[in-house]
């Protein structure tokens, strides 16, 4: 586009505020960014990972001839509690992408802060649920419900750590991430125009990520 | 006309966002009917619905977050066929569980 013709298009109001122009049109990409394209191929592998771990639960569990009912063992109230603040926290966190392309850094700040505090919202509820279920018998690599005196299979115990445990990880790696990111947005750095909110769509697309893996989680070891 | 072209952007935005909380809506909606199936559907004889009805819940709440929450609606076919690699091992893993289940009845 020749610099009269690009005066013109922003004259019209059509001066793209997602910093599109920044980015050159690919054919098989659009105008997707390197980083973006990377963090696609990131959550690809890393859902493969999350695939791999439900993959062993569905089967361990197929073979095995006493596995409990899992919401007679786990907290089905207080876990949906915590996909709720999950989904909230992916709203938050849209909204703070949405602040970031409008060049708005104080909402940028405020959602992000929003969806830090939805994390760490999630673990508390986490670290609890673990605490309470331990204090019960139902630990890692053997489970024994002591308020009924009954054995459970030790399967049950440690594919719920693992997979939850893992998840875990990701929900605290995305709180860590979102903080940095929450310093650097606060000195102006992502509501530049152009290209430079690209950061805080990367982090988003880690967060809605870590959201739907649980929601898929949430379903197969406390529902089914 | 810039400002015409302002208001535009600006309508633009609202829409996005009603979208946002539309989806947000749906996925709490979903997740309550997520609860209480286990309990409706307790019996073993109709475990079978259980698990079709949990897993089209957990299939459509994950494709909206993906479609909509991580803007694939929007994106190019080919990051499109990034995001859907774990979906490859998806299949793998129904193609197992079907071979175990036919081998237990087999038995």
């Amino acid at each position: 586009m020749s610099a009269e013709a690009a005066m013109a298009h922003a004259a019209l109001g059509h001066d793209d505020a997602h910093g599109h122009d920044d980015v050159p049109d690919d054919a098989h990409f659009g105008h997707a960014t390197g980083g973006k394209i990377a963090m696609w191929m990131f959550i690809a592998q890393d859902g493969m990972s999350f695939g791999g771990l439900l993959l062993a639960y569905a089967l361990l569990r197929v073979h095995a001839t006493d596995w409990p009912v899992p919401v007679h063992i786990l907290g089905i109230g207080l876990t949906a509690f915590a996909t709720f603040v999950l989904i909230c926290s992916s709203v938050s966190m849209v909204l703070a992408v949405e602040a970031a392309q409008a060049c708005d850094q104080k909402n940028l700040v405020k959602w992000l802060a929003v969806t830090i505090g939805g994390g760490l919202t999630f673990l508390g509820i986490q670290a609890y649920e673990y605490h309470h279920l331990v204090e019960r018998g139902i630990g890692f690599s053997s489970s024994y419900l002591r308020e009924t005196g009954t054995e459970v299979n030790d399967l049950f115990g440690s594919t719920f750590f693992a997979v939850t445990g893992f998840h875990g990880l990701h929900v605290l790696s995305g709180v860590i991430y979102l903080t940095c990111v929450l310093f650097k947005a606060r000195t102006g750095k992502y509501t530049q125009g152009g290209i430079s909110y690209s950061p805080v769509e990367l982090v988003g697309l880690f967060w809605h990520f870590v959201d739907l893996v649980w929601i898929l989680v949430f379903t197969f070891i406390y529902l089914l | 006309m810039a400002h015409a072209g302002s208001t535009k952007d600006g309508q633009q935005v609202q829409s996005k966002k009603a979208t946002f909380f539309t989806i947000f809506f749906i996925l709490a909606v979903l997740t309550v009917i997520e609860v209480f199936v286990p309990q409706v559907y307790s019996a073993e004889w109709n475990s079978h619905t259980k698990m079709l009805l949990l897993c089209g819940l957990a299939i459509s709440k994950a494709t909206l977050v993906g479609l909509y929450f991580m803007h694939l609606k929007w994106e190019k076919p080919w990051l499109k066929y990034i995001a859907l690699m774990p979906v490859y091992m998806g299949v793998f893993a129904i193609i197992l569980m079907l071979e175990t289940v036919y081998r237990q009845v087999g038995r």
